[in-house]
């Protein structure tokens, strides 16, 4: 009507919903809804999680005192002690591993593989990273116990996990250090550095966050298996004192003790413990990855513009 | 043919001799043959896509960082072959140094981007630390930095940041320094900062820079090279090339009737 009396001599511009008819009017309409449906989702996949965090703690947090934290598990009684310590040794060993392979071999892909031979090298990772997790049990229980005769090692339980871990760790250092824009690169090369200057000194700082992102991932996904390290480092209830021994560790104990019958309710309850005590420690991992990261992307503003 | 081993004559920073540049499908660069003069600032016009950053990034073998280009030709750098199978390119380019389109900062600090190519070479720390100033004297934006030397280089302006690219390169002395486009992402204070630091420099150094600016050319450059469809149309003084041209093609493009 404005548009009238300015003398446009044009009909007043749609403007509102009620303007507007049939399709283009439901889909502006839903167009406001969507930003809803995504905390919606959130709300459907967190709940379970709460839900089961919560169980685990009711059931673990009234009985847990330092003395699970200390007391190696005799018969019925006593804490997560020998467990622990597998676990923290596994893991070491997983880590160790996984970084220094999947760390070389993601530099190999991103900066000096031909082509080809990059393009195998992803495809590879990712197959391996698809090997179902018992697999890779059965494979170590062949290889690292029967057929070098060590029987039930730590070390096998620990080579194993590294073998588990390493496609993710391999897996986020190519992508940080393929993602580091290629200007960096150029500007590097153009200053006469050498490709392994360029990496050390510009492409690594860049991609560290991400790659450290990565090894924290993986820790957390290695920390949560059992089945790679059931087949390899068997079990045994007394604290390691050598890597040439079987050992005990935190999943293994929701794994062996959770089916047990209600008569022996006490391992039932380590086996929530123990489990408590994984989510602590995973979450742990997230809250360092998180604070890392945010300090690292604060340096790197503007780059990936 | 191959000039590899002749004196090139005082006063010539660069002789190029049949220079081709080749994709897998394609002849970018044909036949390019020019004496870049030492002291001096050559500029390179020419339209979209007819080869200037091809052009000078074949000068300093950035060429062959990427994938499926190759190279044909001679480039006499002070009497050497760049291309010779006995040269290192990674040499090549601490002296002839390189600036981008686009500021390309390290996210490190603006004492760390300048002193980049200093540490590759091992220099002591005091004799970076004088570089670093000097560096950034020369690039003009010492007085805008001076007191921000730790500030991460990737919080400055635009501007400063190309300023610090420019310094970067001059930090390792190079002879010769190649531009991209330098002031393309600058506005008119920081280009004419720039362009007044290219003036300077071509005192001591010799200057190649591919500007999309006419205007720039006239203003900035003595010498100039005219490019179309991978070919050197014309060069000379940028007095005479564009006042009196002797190729039509030049005259439609620096007469801006190019069509
Ligand atoms: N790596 C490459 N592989 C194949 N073709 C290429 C490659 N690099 C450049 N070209 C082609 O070569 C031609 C010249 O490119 P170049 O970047 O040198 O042009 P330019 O004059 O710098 O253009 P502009 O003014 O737009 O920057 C273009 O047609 C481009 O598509
Ligand atoms: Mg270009």
């Amino acid at each position: 009507m404005t548009a009238g009396a300015e003398g446009l001599g044009e009909e007043a511009p749609a403007l509102t919903y009620a303007s507007v008819s049939g399709r283009t009017r439901r889909r502006l309409i839903f167009d406001r809804f969507i930003p809803w449906l995504l905390p919606l989702a959130f709300v459907v996949v967190l709940f379970p999680l709460f839900d089961m965090i919560f169980w685990v703690a009711q059931k673990a947090v009234p009985t847990f005192t330092l003395a699970t934290l200390t007391e190696t598990q005799v018969g019925f009684g006593g804490g997560l002690y020998s467990m622990i310590l597998g676990t923290l040794v596994l893991i070491a060993i997983g880590t160790a591993i996984a970084t220094g392979i999947g760390m070389a071999a993601g530099f190999y892909t991103a900066e000096y593989a031909p082509r080809p031979v990059a393009t195998f090298g992803r495809l590879a990772g990712n197959i391996l990273a698809g090997v179902p997790a018992i697999v890779l049990g059965y494979f170590g229980y062949y290889l690292l116990v029967l057929y070098t005769n060590w029987g039930f090692t730590t070390l096998a339980g620990g080579i194993v996990l590294g073998i588990f871990m390493t496609p993710y760790v391999y897996r986020t250092t190519d992508l940080a250090l393929t993602s580091v824009p290629p200007t960096q690169r150029e500007a590097a090369l153009a200053m006469g550095a050498r490709p392994r200057q360029y990496l050390l000194r510009i492409a690594f700082p860049i991609a560290l966050p991400t790659v450290l992102t990565g090894i924290f991932f993986a820790m957390a996904l290695g920390l949560g298996e059992a089945a790679p390290i059931v087949y390899t480092a068997g079990w045994s209830s007394t604290p390691i004192t050598g890597l040439m021994q079987p050992t005990s560790f935190l999943t293994g104990a929701i794994w062996l003790f959770y089916d047990l019958p209600p008569s022996e309710g006490t391992l039932l309850t380590l086996a929530f413990q123990a489990a408590f005590l994984l989510i602590l420690i995973v979450l742990g991992l997230n809250v360092i990855v998180q604070l890392l990261s945010d300090r690292f992307r604060r340096r790197l503003q503007g780059l990936f513009e | 043919m191959s000039a590899e081993g002749v004196p090139t004559p005082n006063g010539v920073a660069l002789r190029v001799r049949h220079l081709y540049v080749r994709a897998r499908d394609r002849t970018i660069l044909t036949d390019i043959s020019i004496d870049i003069p030492d002291k001096e600032v050559t500029a390179v016009i020419g339209p979209s896509g007819c080869g200037k950053t091809t052009f000078i990034r074949s000068l300093n073998r950035m060429t062959e960082t990427t994938q499926g280009l190759t190279v044909q030709g001679s480039v006499l750098y002070r009497g050497q072959e760049i291309y010779s199978p006995s040269v290192a390119p990674v040499l090549v380019r601490q002296r002839i140094g390189m600036v981008f389109q686009r500021p390309t900062v390290f996210p490190i600090s603006v004492y760390e981007n300048v002193a980049f190519g200093l540490r590759l070479e091992h220099q002591p720390e005091d004799r970076i630390e004088q570089e670093v100033q000097h560096s950034l004297v020369r690039a003009g934006v010492w007085e805008e930095v001076k007191n921000d030397l730790d500030r991460p280089a990737l919080s400055l302006s635009g501007g400063q940041q190309q300023r610090i690219c420019i310094a970067r390169a001059l930090a390792v002395r190079p002879r010769i320094l190649l531009m991209d486009e330098p002031t393309a992402s600058l506005d008119p204070v920081s280009t004419q900062r720039v362009e007044a630091t290219l003036e300077e420099l071509s005192q001591e150094i010799s200057i190649v820079m591919v500007t999309h600016s006419i205007a720039q050319a006239a203003r900035a450059s003595t010498r100039t090279a005219y490019l179309y469809q991978g070919r050197l149309i014309e060069e000379g003084s940028t007095e005479e090339l564009f006042e009196r041209p002797k190729q039509k093609l030049t005259e439609e493009y620096v007469t801006g009737r190019f069509g």
